[in-house]
C-alpha cells in the first residue's frame, strides 16, 4: 500500500488545472546559471567555462539499439488515462483545453485519449485552406458530438484570414452546438490565441511540472533494467537502481529545473546527452550484434546547460522567426512567408542559419525549436519582452 | 597692500607637486569619463528590454558623479575652501558667465538637471521642437538625437528650460505606433474595424501586454481609421507601422474597399491626421 502511494506520488502524469501548475524548485536559479554561463563563455571562452569531471572526448554516444532500451520513447497513454480522470469535474464544459510546451506531448496525450474514449479527431486544414479562411474543417466538427483536436496549433495561422477557423470553432463549441470536446494545444499557441481569439472561461489542464525525484523514478522505471548514470559535470552518481540514495536526485533536479519540469523535454536531454565510456567500443559492438544490451554498465550524462545556445546579440530576424515557430508549434518552409514580415528568401535564410546551429530541428517537414535549445530560446524571448507561454 | 595679500590668500601656493596632482586628477577624470561612457554604452547596446534603458540612464549620471568627485578633490588644492574664498570665487565666475558664457553654461546646468530629472536618456524616442528621433548620447552640453533619416542632431540642453520635450517611451519599452487608413465613406465600418484589429493581432512585431485600439473618425472626404498599437521594441516602430500599413491595405483592397480621394481643393491637415 505504502509502495503504491509512493509510486503515485512519483508519477509524472499528474494532470492539473493551469493555474496550479508549478515549475520545479530551483527553476529561477537555473535561469541565472544559464545567464552566468553565457557571460563566462563570452569572457573566458567555452572551453574554460566548461570544466568537467569527465571529458566528453573520453565518451561516445550510445548505439541506437542500446538507447532504445535505456531511454525508450515516452508512452503517453498513462497521461491520457489521467486526463480522463481530470476531466470529470468539467463534465458540463463544452470544451476543455489540454496544453503542453513544444515536445511536451499534448498531441500524443489527446490522440490516445480520443482513441480510448472513441472520440473523432478533426481533420487538419491545409495551408491553403488556412490562408483562404476556408471553414470546411470546422464543419466536420458538426458531424459528431464527441470529438477532439490533438494539436490546435495545426488549425490556425497568424495571418489575417488564419484566425477565422479557430474563432468559428470556439464560437460554435462554446454555444454547445458541437457537443463535448477536448482540444490539445501547444502552450505558446494557447498564449497567442488567448489574446487573438479570447479563451477566457475555457478550462485549461496541463501536466504538473516534474521534480528531480520524479525524473529519477521515471528514467529508472522506463529502462528495463535501471542503468547506473554519472554526471560528467561533477563525476557524481545521478541515477542508480538503489532507490534509497536521495543525494543522487540533485543533478536530476538541476535537469528538471532546466527543462521547467517538462518531461518531454527532459526525455530529449536524457536521450541525446547520455554517453558511455569510449574504451568499451569492441565490447559494445559485440553486444549490439547480439542485440542484448547490458544496461547495468555505467553511463554518463553530459551537462544539460552545454546545449545549443543563442548568443545575446541574436538579431531581430532570428528572434521573430523563433517566436513565430513557437506560437505555431512549428511551420513548414512554405508557410513562413505568410506569417513573417520578410521576403521568402530572408525567412529561409534565417531558418537555414538557425537550423545549421542546431537551434531548430525538423519533424515531418515542420521546423520547430529543438528540444535542447528550448530553454535558452524561451529565456531570450522573455528577456526581449515577447509573448511567452504560461508554462 | 592688504588687498593684494587677501587676493593672494584666495589661491593656495601652486607648487610642482600640486600641479602634478591636478594633472593626475584631470587625466584620471577624462579617462574615467571616457571609459564609463563607452563601457556603459557598449553594455547597453548589447542588452534588450528594460535593462537596456536602465543602463543607458546611468551614462550621464556616472559622468556627473565623476565630475563632482574630481571637482571636490581639485578645488581644495587650488583654493582654501573657506566661506569667504568660495563666495569671492563664485561671484567672479558668476560675473564672467553672466556676460560671456550665459547660454553655454545654461546648457551645462541644464545637462546636470537632465541627468537628475531624466526628461530623456539614451534609447528614448523624443521630439524636441520638431526634431524626432532616438537619443543616442546625452552629453554635457547637448543631447544627440538620431532621426529616422539617419541625421544626427545635437540639441542644446537649455531647450529644457522653455521647450516641451515629447518622450514617446520615457525610459521604457512601450512606444505607441499609429498606422492611418483613409477610406472612401461607402463601406461597412464594423467590418473594417474588426479587420484592422486582426491586422494588428497578426503582426509579428506586436507587443501583447498593451492594448490595440482602432479609432474611426468621420471626415468630409471619408473615414479616417487609425490603428494604435505597440511594437515589442521601440526600435521596431517604423517596421511595425509599415507592416500594419502593407497588410492593412491588402486586406481592405481584397474586400473591395476603396481609399478616400480628396477633392482637388481640399487639403489634408497632416499634423491633425497623425494625432
Amino acid at each position: 500500500m505504502a509502495q503504491g502511494s509512493t509510486n503515485a506520488a512519483l508519477s509524472p502524469w499528474d494532470v492539473v488545472a493551469l493555474d496550479t501548475f508549478q515549475t520545479p524548485e530551483r527553476t529561477q536559479a537555473s535561469q541565472w546559471r544559464r545567464s552566468w554561463r553565457a557571460a563566462t563563455t563570452w569572457m573566458i571562452g567555452r572551453e574554460a567555462s566548461e570544466r568537467q569531471a569527465k571529458q566528453e572526448s573520453e565518451l561516445r554516444a550510445l548505439p541506437e539499439i542500446k538507447l532504445a532500451h535505456v531511454a525508450p520513447s515516452i508512452d503517453w497513454r498513462p497521461a491520457a488515462a489521467r486526463l480522463e480522470q481530470a476531466l470529470k469535474p468539467y463534465h458540463d464544459a463544452p470544451v476543455v483545453l489540454f496544453i503542453s510546451p513544444p515536445h511536451g506531448g499534448h498531441s500524443a496525450v489527446v490522440s490516445h485519449w480520443a482513441a480510448q474514449q472513441g472520440a473523432d479527431c478533426l481533420t487538419v486544414p491545409t495551408l491553403k485552406e488556412l490562408i483562404d479562411g476556408n471553414l470546411a474543417w470546422v464543419d466536420s466538427a458538426t458531424q459528431t458530438k464527441h470529438w477532439a483536436i490533438p494539436a490546435l496549433e495545426r488549425h490556425f495561422l497568424r495571418h489575417t484570414h488564419g484566425l477565422q477557423g479557430v474563432r468559428e470553432l470556439f464560437e460554435r463549441a462554446l454555444s454547445g452546438r458541437l457537443g463535448q470536446s477536448v482540444i490539445g494545444c501547444d502552450s505558446w499557441t494557447y498564449a497567442y490565441l488567448q489574446h487573438a481569439v479570447g479563451l477566457e472561461g475555457i478550462p485549461v489542464l496541463t501536466l504538473q511540472g516534474v521534480e528531480g525525484e520524479q525524473l529519477a523514478h521515471y528514467f529508472s522505471q522506463a529502462a528495463g533494467e535501471c542503468p547506473t548514470v554519472y554526471s560528467t559535470r561533477t563525476g557524481k552518481l545521478i541515477l542508480t537502481s538503489e532507490s534509497d540514495q536521495k543525494a543522487v536526485f540533485k543533478e536530476l533536479q538541476r535537469l528538471a529545473a532546466h527543462c521547467r519540469g517538462h518531461l518531454g523535454i527532459a526525455w530529449h536531454y536524457w536521450r541525446e546527452r547520455l554517453r558511455e565510456p569510449a574504451e568499451d567500443v569492441d565490447a559494445d559492438d559485440q553486444q549490439s550484434e547480439k542485440a542484448q544490451p547490458d544496461s547495468s554498465q555505467e553511463l554518463w550524462l553530459l551537462d544539460a546547460l552545454a546545449d545549443a545556445e543563442l548568443p545575446a546579440d541574436t538579431g531581430d530576424v532570428a528572434t521573430l522567426l523563433l517566436h513565430t515557430l513557437l506560437i505555431h508549434g512549428g511551420l513548414e518552409d512554405q508557410a513562413l512567408k505568410h506569417v513573417l514580415p520578410f521576403s521568402d528568401h530572408e525567412a529561409l535564410n534565417a531558418r537555414f542559419a538557425l537550423a545549421r546551429r542546431g537551434i531548430l530541428s525538423s519533424q515531418q517537414g515542420r521546423w520547430q525549436v529543438a528540444p535542447l535549445s528550448y530553454a535558452s530560446v524561451r529565456q531570450l524571448l522573455e528577456s526581449r519582452n515577447y509573448l511567452v507561454d504560461p508554462l | 597692500m592688504d588687498d593684494q595679500g587677501q587676493y593672494a590668500k584666495l589661491f593656495n601656493d601652486i607648487d610642482s607637486q600640486a600641479l602634478i596632482t591636478l594633472g593626475v586628477i584631470l587625466a584620471s577624470t577624462i579617462l574615467l569619463i571616457i571609459a564609463s561612457q563607452r563601457g556603459l554604452n557598449w553594455v547597453a547596446n548589447r542588452l534588450h528590454g528594460q535593462v537596456r534603458f536602465r543602463v543607458f540612464a546611468l551614462v550621464p549620471l556616472t559622468r556627473l558623479i565623476i565630475l563632482i568627485a574630481a571637482l571636490a578633490i581639485a578645488v581644495p588644492i587650488i583654493i582654501e575652501p573657506s566661506l569667504r574664498n568660495m563666495v569671492t570665487l563664485l561671484g567672479a565666475i558668476g560675473l564672467a558667465i553672466g556676460f560671456a558664457l550665459k547660454d553655454y553654461v545654461s546648457s551645462l546646468i541644464a545637462g546636470v538637471v537632465s541627468a537628475v530629472e531624466l526628461p530623456y536618456r539614451p534609447g528614448d524616442w523624443v521630439n524636441i521642437e520638431g526634431t524626432y528621433g532616438e537619443v543616442k548620447h546625452v552629453g554635457m552640453r547637448t543631447v544627440e538625437v538620431q532621426t529616422p533619416d539617419d541625421d544626427l542632431v545635437a540639441v542644446p540642453h537649455l531647450k529644457l528650460w522653455d521647450s516641451a520635450i515629447y518622450n514617446a517611451n520615457n525610459g521604457g519599452t512601450s512606444l505607441q505606433c499609429v498606422a492611418s487608413f483613409y477610406l472612401h465613406p461607402a463601406h461597412e465600418a464594423g467590418w473594417v474595424r474588426k479587420a484592422l484589429r486582426d491586422v494588428a493581432l497578426t503582426s509579428a512585431y506586436l507587443k501583447f501586454d498593451k492594448p490595440i485600439i482602432v479609432v474611426a473618425e468621420e471626415k468630409p472626404w471619408g473615414t479616417h481609421y487609425r490603428i494604435r498599437a505597440y511594437p515589442v521594441d521601440p526600435r521596431q516602430q517604423f517596421l511595425f507601422v509599415t507592416d500594419l500599413t502593407v497588410r492593412g491595405k491588402a486586406v481592405l483592397s481584397a474586400a473591395g474597399i476603396t481609399p478616400a480621394l480628396l477633392p482637388p481643393d481640399a487639403a489634408l491637415d497632416a499634423r491633425g491626421a497623425a494625432l
